[in-house]
């Protein structure tokens, strides 16, 4: 399995909650492949186990059985430090909430995991200031995100998603808090790092962001019910769908 | 927490404000059951002109009783533990007289060839009714043990020296007169005469004293309002102790309380727009938010106040010298405390209460965590460092306030430790023979027994205070830890990150702390007074902050491997 060329491979993966009668299984026997430069999005009613998967994917939660591997390296047994390591390297994350560091501006928000990762101060800021210009908002660098938008602020949460050029980008319902405007805002960053050949694997609700997807995952009672891959979702079927201009 | 707090602080206030009426409590007591009398008259001069003088006393109008002329033979005491120590011997009759009536606690009264001990003496020496003691080379059976309040407590039993010059810490001893005439004459002991006056007015001292001035023979008048200043001779720097430890105590509660309270500010915030919305007045609002705070503060000044009372016997007669009942705390120390315990609780919770009130309704129903201030130059410095001090910059960055108070806290409990090491590298004179430590100095045992307490209490606070520092800062700091983690920050270095962040402000605390003792120490103290050496004044600051760094480092590692997933999961619903 470690051979394989895909960036992310699932095994017979369960995640079970609480105990005795209580006891839920979020996750239920999953198998998954997910390879380099596939965007994946995953749908299914609230509550199905989306974000209980892409936690797991990412090494934030522990699977209660099975195996996950990213970048050909089984990390389901591996320790909080070494999960942390994977995450600064080959994981970006990209939450509903956006989860920024409101006390920092967008530059330093988006520069921290390059600081984490040991990057330099001087390395980092300039990684950040292109990524920032990637996503409009060079202009806005120096603001707090309570000065940002819903849709600035994603913006800014997907720049520090990739700064240290990870393997795969998790993101958790990037559209889930955003106006339509704000959310096409992201979905053209999307497309653009889909055509740039940027893993995702993307939970979410809103349809636009499952159509521009390369493979539709459906979930149901933390199983995959449906895998479709969407043969005309391409960068250009996407901005079709969005009427973007290009 | 609150309540641990407020008690240390409430007893320690409690003991050092009923200090200064206890000693006089207890000489009142002894003088009751003894019949102790109004004025001791003392002549170190020898020859009938003496004895005339002081028998011309008892013939005062203002005089209705006395016992006397007596006389009181210097000797030096030795026991079969081989402790010794000076004695002042007094000659009694066999009989006891109607003033000056030592109260036997054990044993029975003088007889031809025994002795009685002064019970704080006997204590000390470990001597027991039926024990011998060697006075002057001669061995004596101890036939009982008691009290009196003719003279000052053990140590200060000699009222004045041989020739009326200066006495040395003295024991005191009653024997036979024959027998104390004996022991002066074979040994050709220097010896004084004394004679006890009970006076028509018992508060009238003074006037007696000023009406009999002898140019010769020499005289000393002692009354006893003089032996009960004397008594309290032994708790000079006792009060001081404990009143400025509950300042410094009450301090530390404030630090630790508020850090409390602002941890849960925003829980008191949401309250309070619960309250608002349903109508309640701001008082009202004042009220409930600040009830728990005072409720736990007077149950603490309870506390503190019944410990004080079961503390303050051992507290108020280091020596055994006294006998009687304390009772509890007067009114005026239940009102200072009273005082102490609302202060320490209104200025804990204000803030928070005062941010919680001020907040609109609407602001408050949906209460997001208080937003820190930014601080670019520390952002920017922090990048520079170590991801562990990265994360501690930003943490400490987040609530400079609290990063003052966990200074001020370090540096409070390192001045006292300063203070303590300080008095104990001061060299004791022991109250033996030529200052022989085989007696130890009460006086200073005590003064150290109780600023070792109270450096204790102290010491205790501050770590309370430094992990409820790093768990407030932890749980309010929960989201961007778990967002750091989420980044790929590993436990390790989060837990690094929030153990720095105590430390950071702990390191100038401490510094702060040493410079503190050792400016008032310059400022106060005679220039040849011992201090601690620097080293041990740098091995206590340094073992201060390592204190602190493993305290912190259990709430820290429990913070740092809380679940990422549930904890940005919580803060999104």
């Amino acid at each position: 399995m470690s051979e394989s060329s895909a960036v992310i491979q699932v095994r017979g993966l369960v995640k079970e909650h609480g105990q005795g009668e209580s006891r839920v299984r979020a996750v239920d026997e999953v198998d998954l492949e997910v390879p380099q430069g596939e965007m994946l999005a995953v749908m299914g009613p609230s509550g199905c186990g989306k974000s209980t998967l892409l936690h797991l994917l990412g090494g934030l939660e522990r699977p209660t059985r099975g195996e996950v591997w990213v970048a050909g390296r089984r990390i389901d047994g591996l320790s909080e430090r070494a999960l942390a390591r994977l995450r600064r390297r080959s994981v970006g994350f990209v939450f509903q909430a956006f989860h920024l560091v409101e006390e920092l501006s967008a530059a330093e928000n988006v520069e921290l995991p390059a600081l984490l990762a040991g990057g330099s101060p001087r390395q980092a800021r300039r990684r950040a200031g292109v990524l920032l210009e990637r996503v409009g908002l060079a202009a806005r660098a120096r603001h707090l995100p309570s000065q940002l938008s819903g849709g600035q602020r994603q913006r800014v949460a997907i720049a520090r998603a990739l700064v240290n050029e990870p393997l795969v980008v998790l993101a958790d319902e990037p559209t889930g808090n955003l106006d339509s405007a704000a959310s096409l805002e992201v979905l053209r960053i999307f497309e653009e790092l889909r055509a740039a050949g940027q893993t995702l694997v993307i939970v979410t609700h809103d349809e636009r962001v499952a159509a521009g997807a390369d493979r539709l995952i459906s979930m149901r009672d933390g199983m995959f019910v449906d895998d479709t891959r969407l043969a005309g979702a391409t960068p250009r079927g996407l901005g079709d769908l969005l009427n973007l201009d290009g | 927490m609150l309540l641990l707090a407020v008690t240390v602080a409430t007893a320690t206030l409690a003991m050092g404000l009923s200090l200064r009426g206890a000693s006089d409590a207890l000489y009142v007591q002894t003088r009751a059951a003894t019949a102790g009398p109004d004025v001791v008259a003392l002549s170190g001069d020898t020859g009938r002109a003496v004895t005339s003088a002081l028998t011309g006393l008892a013939d005062d109008p203002e005089v209705v009783a006395h016992h006397g002329p007596y006389q009181i033979v210097y000797a030096d005491l030795t026991t079969r533990g081989s402790a010794t120590s000076p004695v002042v011997v007094h000659g009694f009759d066999e009989r006891p007289a109607a003033i000056n009536r030592p109260l036997l606690t054990s044993g029975r009264w003088i007889r031809p060839g025994g002795t009685v001990l002064e019970r704080g003496f006997a204590t000390e020496l470990g001597v027991k009714v039926g024990d011998r003691v060697t006075i002057e080379g001669r061995a004596y059976p101890v036939l009982g043990i008691a009290v009196t309040a003719a003279t000052s407590i053990y140590p200060w039993a000699a009222q004045i020296g041989p020739g009326g010059g200066p006495s040395n810490y003295t024991g005191l001893a009653w024997m036979t007169r024959a027998d104390a005439r004996e022991l002066a004459a074979a040994h050709d002991l220097p010896v004084t005469t004394a004679i006890d006056l009970k006076l028509k007015d018992p508060g009238a001292t003074e006037a007696f004293r000023e009406a009999h001035r002898f140019p010769a023979p020499r005289v000393n008048l002692h009354s006893w309002q003089f032996n009960a200043e004397q008594d309290a001779r032994i708790l000079r720097n006792s009060e001081p102790i404990l009143i400025v430890g509950s300042w410094l105590l009450a301090f530390l509660a404030i630090t630790g309380v508020a850090a409390l309270a602002t941890g849960r500010a925003l829980e008191q915030t949401r309250r309070a727009g619960l309250l608002k919305a349903v109508g309640a007045t701001p008082a009202l609002i004042a009220t409930v938010l600040l009830t728990e705070y005072l409720t736990l503060a007077l149950a603490g000044e309870a506390l503190g106040l019944a410990i004080a009372r079961l503390a303050m016997p051992a507290l108020a007669s280091p020596t055994a010298s006294r006998i009687g009942d304390l009772g509890g705390p007067g009114t005026g120390t239940v009102i200072a405390t009273t005082v102490l315990a609302l202060v320490v609780a209104v200025l804990s919770a204000l803030r928070p209460t005062l941010r919680a009130l001020r907040t609109a309704t609407v602001t408050a129903l949906s209460a997001a965590a208080h937003q820190p201030r930014r601080r670019p130059w520390l952002t920017a410095l922090s990048a520079l460092l170590p991801t562990p001090l990265l994360l501690g910059l930003r943490l400490t960055a987040r609530h400079p306030g609290r990063a003052v108070l966990q200074a001020g806290s370090i540096a409070t409990t390192v001045f006292a430790i300063a203070t303590l090491l300080a008095l104990f590298a001061e060299p004791v004179r022991g109250y033996g023979l030529n200052g022989s430590p085989a007696l130890p100095n009460l006086r200073d045992a005590h003064d150290r027994r109780l600023l070792l307490a109270v450096t204790a209490l102290l010491i205790v606070l501050a770590l309370v205070n430094a992990i409820t520092f790093t768990w407030t800062m932890a749980i309010e700091a929960r989201t961007n830890v778990a967002i750091a983690r989420a980044l790929g920050a590993t436990p390790g270095q989060v837990t690094a990150g929030l153990s720095a962040a105590q430390l950071l402000p702990a390191v100038p605390g401490a510094a702060l702390g040493v410079l503190l003792h050792l400016g008032l120490r310059w400022l106060l103290t005679a220039g040849n007074a011992a201090d601690a050496p620097v080293p041990w004044l740098l091995g206590a600051a340094l073992a201060t902050v390592l204190a602190t760094a493993a305290l912190t480092a259990l709430p820290a590692r429990l913070a740092a491997r809380r679940p990422v997933a549930r904890t940005l999961s919580a803060e999104a619903t």
